[in-house]
């Protein structure tokens, strides 16, 4: 199987071209306790890569980094070609596994949706009609158009997560990091959810990077897939990556279940 | 009716109290979509020990009590933002503690019992002349600040990581919040009390979420609730002779039942 790790001999061609993601030899830590550990990977403009792994593995810490809610300890981190800022929302947008919204809380789909908009209208800017309109539009593009009026909580799982990703699409992002979005989701709605966000890609040019556990789905969709366990595993194209060996390394288990398509090969985890 | 606005302390105390009923009402709004109504209680019992240490040292009790408690408050605060210790824990710890240094400091200076009482449950209709404008500059203040950052501290409220990760100063608004709540359960012993100013930071709020179907309704909702509770309960204490912030709190325990009830009705 193929196993990359991100060239940085000058003049190659991985230098020559900015990618979205670039995470260079990036360890990372809580509390003394190790994260990640020298994780080297890169996701080119307008791809769809996946970071797949064990609970713990380090998926969610990869996009913290990548947000700059956390910071390494070692090693380079870029987005777009510069460090990302957590006071600075520059092209990113970020759909997490769920929101939990007090009960009864009467807070609208628009309402979700427009806080997309808040970072980028500044402190004493209420939303203004074309901030509505850009809202009205995220929903649309993501089947919700309808729905702006109802309650965020009257929605269903899968709703819920399009809400998500309609309210991120409000800030034009160029790059989309998804941390387990379709956690609690049934296998249709999951395999909707991915097709969705697959659309989204090509119509926008969005680069996508998400960290989950979906096996079985995200090989249909995803360029790359980042098999992490602290440091990389493996990546490659998911043809490569689910494959048997490679995944019970880093899953610690003999037979993982994978998309009947990914037949298990005679490949290795690194 | 008639009568009871000719009484200059009535109005004195008709004032303040409509101008903390709107400003404890805007801040339930957000201790309710935050679930920090434990925050508003432990905060509460910290300012009994700022109010004993103003007593004993012969410092404005109210203005020894604001800066205790919002120290107070910022120390949860900063604890919050590191793993050691949960913010459960940190309120379950510093909060009552601060009150129980404020019954042994004042149970040591007999003297200052009497003040105690109003100090804990409150007494507006003895707000002195002086005592007004400062609390209104508070309440313009506080509510400009809450207008600025109205969308954020909202966003922060329902979903802090994104909104952290849209590039939000989290930090900063947590603290502004804080501050406000800290500030403004100070000013409020003057209303209804220490043991009852929580309450004022939840039931008003959580009155506008039983009959609202949108958040703007939610925070009207909240708003008249606290204005009608404030008129109505230095009505009921002025008329039967019963302790204004206890009043006022039943009157906005009854709103909010009144208000779950048409709620119920109307979702059946």
């Amino acid at each position: 199987m193929r196993v990359s790790t991100p060239s940085t001999e000058p003049g190659s061609d991985a230098t020559r071209e900015t990618p979205a993601v670039l995470m260079e030899d990036v360890s990372a830590s809580y509390d003394g306790h190790p994260a990640l550990e020298a994780v080297s990977f890169r996701v080119p403009e307008g791809s769809f890569a996946a970071l797949i792994g064990p609970n713990g593995a380090g998926k969610s810490t990869c996009l913290r980094l990548l947000l700059g809610l956390t910071r390494p300890t070692k090693g380079r981190v870029e987005v777009f070609g510069r460090p990302p800022l957590a006071d600075k929302a520059d092209g990113v947008g970020y759909v997490p596994q769920k929101v939990t919204i007090p009960r009864g809380l009467p807070i609208s789909v628009l309402d979700i949706v427009l806080m997309g908009r808040t970072a980028l209208l500044g402190a004493g800017h209420r939303p203004k009609r074309v901030d509505r309109e850009m809202a009205r539009n995220a929903l649309d593009q993501v089947g919700l158009a309808d729905m702006a009026a109802r309650r965020f909580q009257d929605l269903s799982g899968g709703q819920q997560q399009r809400v998500l990703i309609a309210r991120a699409l409000c800030s034009h992002p160029r790059l989309l990091l998804m941390d387990e979005p379709t956690a609690g989701l049934d296998s249709a709605a999951r395999a909707r959810f991915y097709a969705l966000v697959c659309d989204l890609q090509h119509a926008r040019g969005l680069t996508l990077l998400c960290a989950t556990h979906d096996l079985d789905v995200v090989g249909d969709h995803a360029d790359v897939l980042i098999l992490l366990d602290r440091s990389v595993r493996a990546q490659g194209a998911p043809s490569d990556i689910l494959q048997e060996g490679a995944l019970s390394g880093a899953y610690r288990f003999p037979r993982p279940h994978v998309h009947p398509g990914h037949e298990p090969g005679d490949g290795g985890a690194s | 009716m008639t009568d009871f606005l000719a009484y200059s302390f009535v109005q004195r105390a008709l004032v303040t109290g409509l101008l903390l009923g709107v400003m404890c009402a805007v801040l339930s709004f957000f201790v309710v979509i935050r679930r920090m109504a434990f925050v508003g209680v432990g905060l509460s019992h910290a300012a009994l020990g700022g109010v004993a240490v103003g007593l004993v040292l012969g410092l404005p009790p109210l203005v020894s009590a604001a800066l205790f408690t919002v120290g107070v408050a910022w120390v949860v605060g900063w604890l919050r933002g590191r793993a050691e210790v949960s913010e459960d824990t940190a309120i379950g710890v510093f909060f009552p503690t601060s009150m129980a240094l404020g019954v042994i400091l004042i149970s040591v200076t007999p003297a200052y019992r009497q003040d105690l009482m109003a100090y804990l449950f409150g007494n507006i209709l003895s707000v002195r002349p002086d005592e007004v404008l400062p609390l209104a500059v508070l309440c313009v203040v506080g509510l400009g600040l809450i207008g600025m950052y109205f969308k954020e501290l909202l966003f922060l409220g329902v979903d802090e990581e994104a909104a952290r990760a849209a590039g939000l100063p989290a930090g900063r608004l947590r603290f502004l919040l804080l501050t406000l709540l800290a500030v403004t359960i100070v000013a409020a012993v003057r209303l209804v009390g220490i043991v009852l100013v929580s309450a004022f930071l939840v039931i008003p709020a959580a009155t506008g979420q039983a009959v609202a179907r949108s958040l703007g309704t939610m925070l009207v909702t909240a708003v008249v609730s606290a204005l009608v509770s404030v008129v109505v309960g230095l009505w009921l204490s002025w008329s039967w002779n019963l302790p204004s912030g206890a009043a006022i709190v039943l009157v906005s325990a009854v709103l909010f039942f009144l208000a779950l009830a048409r709620g119920r009705r109307r979702a059946a």
